[in-house]
């Protein structure tokens, strides 16, 4: 941890805790070139994928004479042409935990959208028609739509390959499953006063980041294979191309640029080796890119899930049994299959301190888009559901909603459990909560919403517009205990600035400015002082990437730990120059102090280190955490029902969220309120449809609808901060908590608006029209 | 996305434009008209050979006609004008530019056009409710079917004729120059409401329903003329007219609109797609319908009995 220096006073900071502008927002509001695409390339060909147009078939047999002698064409691949590697997409930590059961290219498809075969022209056009030219001979297989009838006995079995590992069962299309449990679930309901059993269903949400999947890929003058991708996993992405394409990790360079969102679906090698392949191939540097109709059934979604939970209470409130069972499709392949919806227990169940807990999950392959990680990575669902039934049971007992889960919530001092049974893929570590502000979040988001005086008591009122309020409470992880880590880079340069060189990687995050902000506070430097370059696995330290709430709290740790020794180190040499003693030092205001109030500025410090000394001050740290600290949120939303439209209006969202110390308030403020709108989304509009033969039937954003800037409602936003003894400067994290109460609490809204429950998400105008019985 | 397209002409008349998209025509391959292009773009299709851009066309105006009231709009005229229009705002309570503002985000209406609206035929336009409540025509030049040289080659068809299908417009390869708008038949003495209601799945949407509704009541408070227009709830924009004749003759009142209402709704022929199931759209056309009268009620100085 921290090593030798006290935490400074955050009222002495400087720069962390402070508003301070992004570091990377002029080139972005100015349109600098900053993006993958941003970058032309003499001799670059367009790649482009035929997609299958089935959901699930055989290839008999393809026939590429035609394409590949159209003028113009350089590269034809299909499977015949490529190494066979079974491996997954998921961009996890070596070994991942994910089952190996996705080929380059392969002779079966399971999908409609799955790759068929790729092809590199001169452009776009000829690369089109080059698609059309190729011949392929189906021979078509039953379709596996439905998750609740994937296993039935005589359905078609969707990896019948031989060689795919790490499959639970695959003659049955069962991709993985979890049973775990604390305690004794049904004596806990043999003891309970009222059991509630209810059933949960959650849609195929898709990420809609703003920049789709892009990669351009090519050969340097030393013939490594340089990879320039949109990608929140720059050094998995290298592990996993070096593995299918068989070459060693030595000749690949990957660059991160930076990138336009990710929400978790770049946690994920989805186009990387397939340009690569298409260099290989040619010889020259290859774009391969989704357009905004392929990224929503070719790229990822979130895991649709059933969800069914029994609960067992006390008459008094207190919670003794919790039972989950979850079905959970992954689509056609098995990225991140059990580690999602292992979230979906482990860091759901846990938020209730009951004795008695029970996680059972099947998750199931279907011919369908391939699911993967999405911001909240199986939390959303599980919230979803165990928020709803929480309400419902305070409700049955007269209870307050916020003073039924105050009473049960998870506490300070509290050890869970069960997070040492699920880890990532094997079993974890417990989860001591260090810090937990969880009252105070329901306190101030009480306040905030008016939840006294705004609360309509669940019964359905005469009129046409009803108005009701919504709770729920959440929380989520701070990066992936004993498995997330990262190194950092820094080094001094003559005027006084220093280089931070950083694995991790900004999607929008605005982890960039966040570490460089931890970076200049441990110096005593101002910002404008930190040059941070994010990431290329040439020249920047090893970084798992950015997920899991993780960048924060384990590659800033990094970063502090390598600015303590760049530091020292420049007490060190300033101690030369002040005649006293290193450790009498003090770094602030890009100077060092001597006790007595004898200064000298960083520059002389570096300019003396450099040129007397002959020494590069340099220093790398890496970090890593064995427990993830969870934020805590309460979520709160005010709904506006029209009984004659049945749509549900969100009128005011408040997010109160515990995420230690805020290491720019501002961005954190940005960051939640991202989570609402895509929570929105989630609760009331998006869900990807598929068609009876598993084609997608809104690969659009005209008819696959999510939140605009006119559909927002109000927005409060509410930082409530704890110091966590884990994180940089007391840090826990942010990216993810503020999704996972958005559905929950509108659903709980509109009960309270209506006396009715939405069991399904997305809640759909028509089936709250049906439920509300309809106004003929 | 255009990878065939071989000629992208800009004329500067009409009868240019129509001897060009003729020439093309007869040197084969499909083309098309484009004014704002926020249609044809995203559409993207590949199969266009040519294109003829109206953007520099002296169509984009709205002009009073004559002394009678009535109004005529060139085709060019983006979203945007009918939104900001001074002149239309005071017209039929302004439901054209209410309709108009809600098609799309500023920045496609700034580029979209009435033209290119109505000319996709498409069964959600979003003008289309308000200009059948308002009896407008299309004027059309050009096309086949011999082009009548009689009226400088131009035909005027009224627009319930204009929509055929899903984007089936009546144009027969002719060019939509201009809408006419009729003055309304409003008697002396009578007063008359207009009121434009769409409802989307969010607030920038393609409408799962719209409609439109015009009234006219005589010195009496009885309904004179009625218009109830209905989108997306069928294969085109139409006008129920079992309910505008409900209305008509009787004291216009609350009852009235909600019987229309009801009435309009089984007028309707919607489908089920991604966006709605067509029950929801039916229930959804009774609504929007009773609101639209409902507005127009409040519009006429709320209740016109209560002054009775």
């Amino acid at each position: 941890m921290s090593g030798a220096s006290p935490p400074s006073p955050p009222s002495r900071r400087a720069v962390v805790g402070r508003r301070v502008r992004k570091v990377d927002g002029f080139k972005l509001v100015t349109g600098r070139t900053a993006f993958t695409d941003d970058i032309a390339l003499p001799g670059l060909l367009v790649g482009r994928i035929l997609a299958s147009p089935h959901a699930h078939a055989r290839i008999r047999d393809i026939d590429t004479r035609r394409a590949k002698a159209l003028p113009g064409v350089h590269a034809v691949l299909t499977w015949k042409d490529v190494p066979r590697v079974p491996h997954t997409t998921a961009g996890q930590a070596w070994p991942e935990p994910s089952p190996y059961d996705t080929y380059l290219l392969d002779s079966k498809v399971r999908f409609v959208g799955d790759r068929v075969a790729a092809v590199a022209a001169e452009t776009r056009a000829v690369a089109e028609e080059a698609l059309r030219l190729i011949e392929v001979d189906w021979e078509v297989l039953p379709p596996v739509l439905d998750m609740e009838h994937a296993m039935d006995p005589g359905t078609a079995v969707i990896h019948d390959e031989p060689d795919a590992t790490g499959i639970r069962d695959a003659a049955r299309n069962l991709a993985g499953d979890i049973h775990t449990h604390i305690g004794d679930v049904e004596a806990g309901f043999r003891e309970s006063d009222l059991i509630l059993e209810r059933e949960y269903r959650t849609p195929r949400q898709q990420h809609a980041m703003l920049e789709p999947h892009i990669v351009i890929c090519w050969l340097d003058a030393d013939n490594r294979l340089v990879i320039r991708t949109s990608t929140q996993i720059p050094f998995h992405v290298r592990r996993q191309v070096a593995m299918i394409l068989r070459i060693p990790v030595s000749r690949i360079r990957v660059i991160k640029p930076r990138i336009g969102g990710g929400f978790g679906g770049k946690q994920e090698m989805v186009l990387e080796d397939l340009c690569a392949a298409l260099t290989l191939a040619s010889g020259r540097p290859v774009k391969l890119e989704y357009s905004r109709h392929e990224e929503f059934f070719m790229a990822r979604t979130r895991h649709p899930q059933i969800l069914r939970l029994r609960m067992g209470v006390k008459r008094d409130g207190t919670i003794v049994a919790h039972h989950m069972r979850v079905l959970a499709a992954t689509g056609a392949y098995g990225s991140h299959c059990t580690t999602v919806q292992g979230n979906t227990g482990s860091k759901v169940l846990p938020l209730y301190r009951a004795p008695h807990l029970r996680f059972d999950c099947d998750v199931v392959y279907l011919t369908t888009p391939q699911a993967g990680a999405f911001r909240g990575y199986g939390c959303p669902q599980g919230y979803f559901a165990q928020e709803s039934l929480v309400d419902e049971i305070a409700h049955e007992l007269g209870m307050d909603p916020i003073a039924f889960r105050l009473k049960n919530a998870i506490r300070q001092g509290d050890v869970d459990e069960l997070s040492a049974q699920l880890g990532e893929g094997k079993k974890g570590l417990p989860r001591t909560i260090r810090s937990c502000g969880l009252p105070e979040c329901l306190e101030k988001g009480a306040a905030a919403i008016g939840w006294k005086e705004q609360r309509n008591g669940g019964v359905r009122r005469p009129g046409r517009l009803l108005r009701g309020v919504g709770v729920a409470t959440t929380m989520q992880g701070s990066g992936i205990a004993g498995v997330d880590f990262a190194g950092a880079f820094l080094k001094a340069n003559e005027d006084g600035s220093f280089n931070l060189q950083v694995g991790a990687t900004d999607l929008g995050t605005g982890s960039d400015t966040v570490l460089a902000q931890i970076a200049a506070e441990t110096l005593g430097v101002s910002l404008d002082k930190i040059l941070i370059y994010s990431s290329d696995t040439d020249f920047t330290p090893f970084d798992v990437g950015a997920y899991a709430s993780s960048t924060t709290i384990i590659s800033g740790g990094a970063v502090k730990k390598a600015a303590e020794k760049v530091r020292d180190d420049m007490c060190c040499f300033a101690a030369q120059l002040l005649d006293a003693p290193p450790e009498d030092l003090v770094c602030r205001d890009n100077r060092v102090f001597a006790p007595g109030g004898k200064s000298v500025s960083m520059a002389e410090v570096a300019v003396h280190a450099l040129y007397k000394e002959k020494t590069q001050v340099m220093e790398g740290a890496s970090h890593f955490n064995t427990d993830s600290p969870p934020p805590f949120c309460a979520t709160f939303a005010e709904v506006e029902v029209d009984t004659e439209t049945g749509r549900v209006r969100p009128v005011h969202l408040v997010t109160a969220v515990d995420l230690g110390v805020a290491i720019n308030p501002m961005q954190a403020e940005g960051q939640a309120e991202g989570a609402v709108a895509q929570g929105l989304g989630y609760a009331l509009a998006e869900e990807l449809v598929l068609d009876g033969r598993g084609r997608p039937a809104n690969a659009n954003f005209c008819d696959y609808k999510i939140f605009t800037a006119k559909d927002m409602p109000k927005l409060t936003t509410i930082l409530v901060e704890t110091e966590e003894p884990l994180g940089p400067f007391g840090a826990k994290s942010i990216a993810e908590v503020g999704i996972n109460g958005v559905a929950p609490a509108v659903a709980n809204a509109a009960f309270d608006a209506t006396g009715l429950r939405f069991r399904r998400l997305p809640i759909r105008p028509d089936a709250v029209l049906a439920a509300l019985g309809g106004r003929r | 996305m255009f990878d065939r397209l071989r000629a992208f002409h800009r004329p500067a008349t009409v009868a240019a434009a129509l001897r060009l998209a003729t020439a093309e025509r007869r040197a084969g391959g499909r083309g098309a008209f484009v004014a704002g292009g926020t249609d044809l773009v995203v559409q993207g299709d590949g199969s266009l050979r040519w294109v003829v851009d109206l953007s520099l066309l002296p169509l984009r105006y709205v002009r009073r006609r004559g002394a009678g009231g009535g109004w005529t709009i060139g085709s060019t005229t983006t979203m945007a004008d009918l939104e900001r229009s001074a002149a239309l705002r005071r017209f039929a309570d302004g439901v054209l530019c209410d309709a108009a503002a809600t098609a799309g985000s500023p920045q496609i209406r700034n580029r979209g056009t009435i033209g290119g609206n109505l000319a996709n035929a498409s069964p959600a336009c979003d003008l289309a409710p308000p200009l059948l409540a308002l009896d407008a025509s299309a004027v059309i030049a050009g096309g086949a079917a011999g082009a009548r040289k009689a009226a400088g080659g131009r035909r005027t068809v009224a627009l319930e004729r204009f929509f055929r299908g899903p984007g089936r417009p009546a144009l027969n390869g002719g060019l939509l120059v201009e809408i006419v708008i009729p003055a309304p038949p409003v008697p002396r003495g009578g007063r008359a409401a207009w009121a434009f209601q769409k409802l989307g799945r969010l607030q920038s949407d393609i409408a799962v329903v719209n409609a439109a509704a015009g009234v006219i009541v005589g010195s009496d408070c009885r309904c004179r003329w009625a218009r109830i227009a209905i989108g997306a709830a069928g294969p085109t924009p139409l006008r129920a007219r079992r309910a505008e004749a409900l209305l008509v003759g009787r004291p216009f009142d609350r009852d009235a609109a909600q019987a229309a209402a009801a009435r309009a709704a089984g007028e309707t022929r919607p489908v089920s797609d991604v966006r709605a199931t067509a029950d929801y759209r039916r229930e959804m056309s009774r609504v929007l319908v009773g609101r639209a009268l409902d507005e127009c009620l409040e519009r006429m100085g709320r209740d016109p009995w209560a002054s009775w």
